[in-house]
């Protein structure tokens, strides 16, 4: 019995998410078209500099060991809030790129491809940097490159402002706060 | 009403099956099947399969005995092609996405796995619900099917909301009545082969399972038959073509579309330097 009540709660939770996601993707399509303003620019500059590995060698050789740990695993938690906000920028720009590839211009559709492709590769990327944090969170001896998250928002950055210019030549689409 | 072999039961048994046999005719008349041609054959073979078990539940010619054979068979050929349509499905969905089909891949396959170790755990931990071996045995394959099957769209709809993938319409469609099908149908099976109901409580499950199989098809029937709506741009419609943007940046003068054109190579090249810098 208790087997039976398990199978029937995880099939009612899996209908209500098959049901929630079909509701949430027809209001997605139909409000696609002012997604670009969910977009929070990112200080890539300072996002930089916390993932730097020689920062990292400084705090390790100026800092005692209990205090390495404690300001290591402040800086861990300032990246996951980079990287979480680098994924939900992506998140919107992969729907702004598919948008855009229902549009007729060729140079729009291949700008909007690649956009898709550098935002997919980035929330990849930042899926498993997030899982990596989490582990170091709990050994912050451990050393940690985040550095391919950094490269990667760079490239969507590049794709993202060619596909704004394409469309909207007037508002451009910024993931990277001005310096 | 609500009895076995009534009415309703039997229009609820043949008519999903007879409009499954129906859209499969009518993709095939349109040509439309070749968007999808798994699924046509899974229309064929899971309404004429069913129809076969009616005719032999109510056949006073085939013995019990043989009716079980008949629906184990069904249920085998019909569960093998499901899993052929939703693998189909997904490798639709992720190829126009290179940076992610590799990883999805991966993740289907290994959720498969994972799925039906899970599966077979629970059909060995169930109680037999009959002492036939044939009768429970169908009822913990049913079960055992529907997991897997669940697992998998349930994992289909999770990757494409965390990357936010496009569906095609289409494949939208056959997934979300596969999805409602194989939910419902798990929790009636998990009843069925675990907490030994009633006759009338057997019959009443089976009327639910029989309606939502008729949803599940009107779904299918839907997505197939009805044209795709045209999606309109209004921000792009909003501004005439002629009309030049409101504040251009300093680097877009102009309405020429070359001077735009240098323009965006003037930015890709600042991009460039930033990204090797």
């Amino acid at each position: 019995m208790t087997l039976a009540i398990i199978l029937i709660i995880s099939a009612s939770l899996g209908l209500i998410f098959i049901l929630v996601y079909s509701v949430s993707r027809s209001l997605q399509i139909s409000r696609s078209s002012g997604i670009a303003g969910e977009i929070h620019p990112l200080d890539v500059e300072a996002f930089r500099n916390l993932v730097d590995p020689a920062e990292l060698d400084y705090l390790r050789r100026s800092l005692r060991a209990a205090e390495f740990r404690a300001v290591q695993r402040e800086r861990l938690r300032a990246m996951a809030a980079y990287i979480q906000v680098a994924a939900r920028n992506a998140a919107v720009l992969i729907q702004i790129g598919n948008a855009a590839l229902a549009s007729g211009d060729r140079r729009t559709f291949e700008a909007a491809r690649q956009l898709i492709d550098s935002a997919l590769l980035l929330r990849r990327n930042a899926l498993f940097a997030l899982l990596r944090i989490y582990i170091a969170m709990a050994w912050p001896d451990s050393s940690f490159a985040a550095v391919p998250i950094l490269s990667g928002y760079e490239r969507l950055n590049g794709s993202a402002m060619l596909l704004g210019r394409l469309q909207h030549p007037a508002v451009p689409v910024r993931i990277s706060a001005a310096r | 009403m609500l009895q076995a072999h009534s009415l309703l039961w039997n229009s609820l048994w043949i008519g999903p099956n007879a409009l499954l046999l129906l859209l499969g005719g009518v993709i095939w008349a349109r040509g439309v099947w070749r968007k999808f041609p798994t699924f046509l054959v899974f229309a064929f073979v899971s309404g004429f399969g069913d129809l076969c078990v009616f005719y032999a539940d109510i056949a006073p010619s085939v013995s019990p005995v043989s009716f079980w054979h008949i629906d184990w068979a069904s249920l085998l050929f019909e569960s093998a092609l499901k899993f052929i349509v939703i693998g189909a499905l997904f490798f639709n969905v992720i190829k126009p996405y290179k940076s992610i089909s590799k990883l999805g891949q991966n993740l289907i396959r290994g959720s498969g796995a994972a799925l039906l170790f899970l599966a077979a755990l629970t059909a060995g931990l169930s109680r037999t619900d009959s002492p036939v071996r044939l009768i429970s045995g169908a009822h913990l394959l049913e079960q055992t099917v529907f997991i897997v099957e669940s697992g998998l769209v349930l994992f289909i709809f999770v990757f494409a909301s965390f990357f936010h993938l496009r569906f095609d319409r289409l494949s939208f469609g056959v997934l979300l009545g596969f999805g409602v099908s194989a939910c419902e149908h798990l929790a009636a099976w998990a009843i069925l082969a675990n907490a030994a109901p009633s006759a009338h409580g057997r019959t009443l499950l089976d009327f639910l399972n029989m309606a939502t199989h008729l949803s599940c098809v009107l779904i299918w029937s839907y997505y197939w038959l009805t044209p795709e709506k045209r999606k309109t741009f209004p921000d792009r419609q909003k501004r005439p073509p002629t009309q030049p943007p409101s504040d251009p940046p300093s680097t877009f003068s102009g309405g020429n579309p070359k001077d735009h054109e240098e323009a965006v190579n003037d930015w890709n090249r600042e991009l460039e330097r930033l990204i090797h810098q």
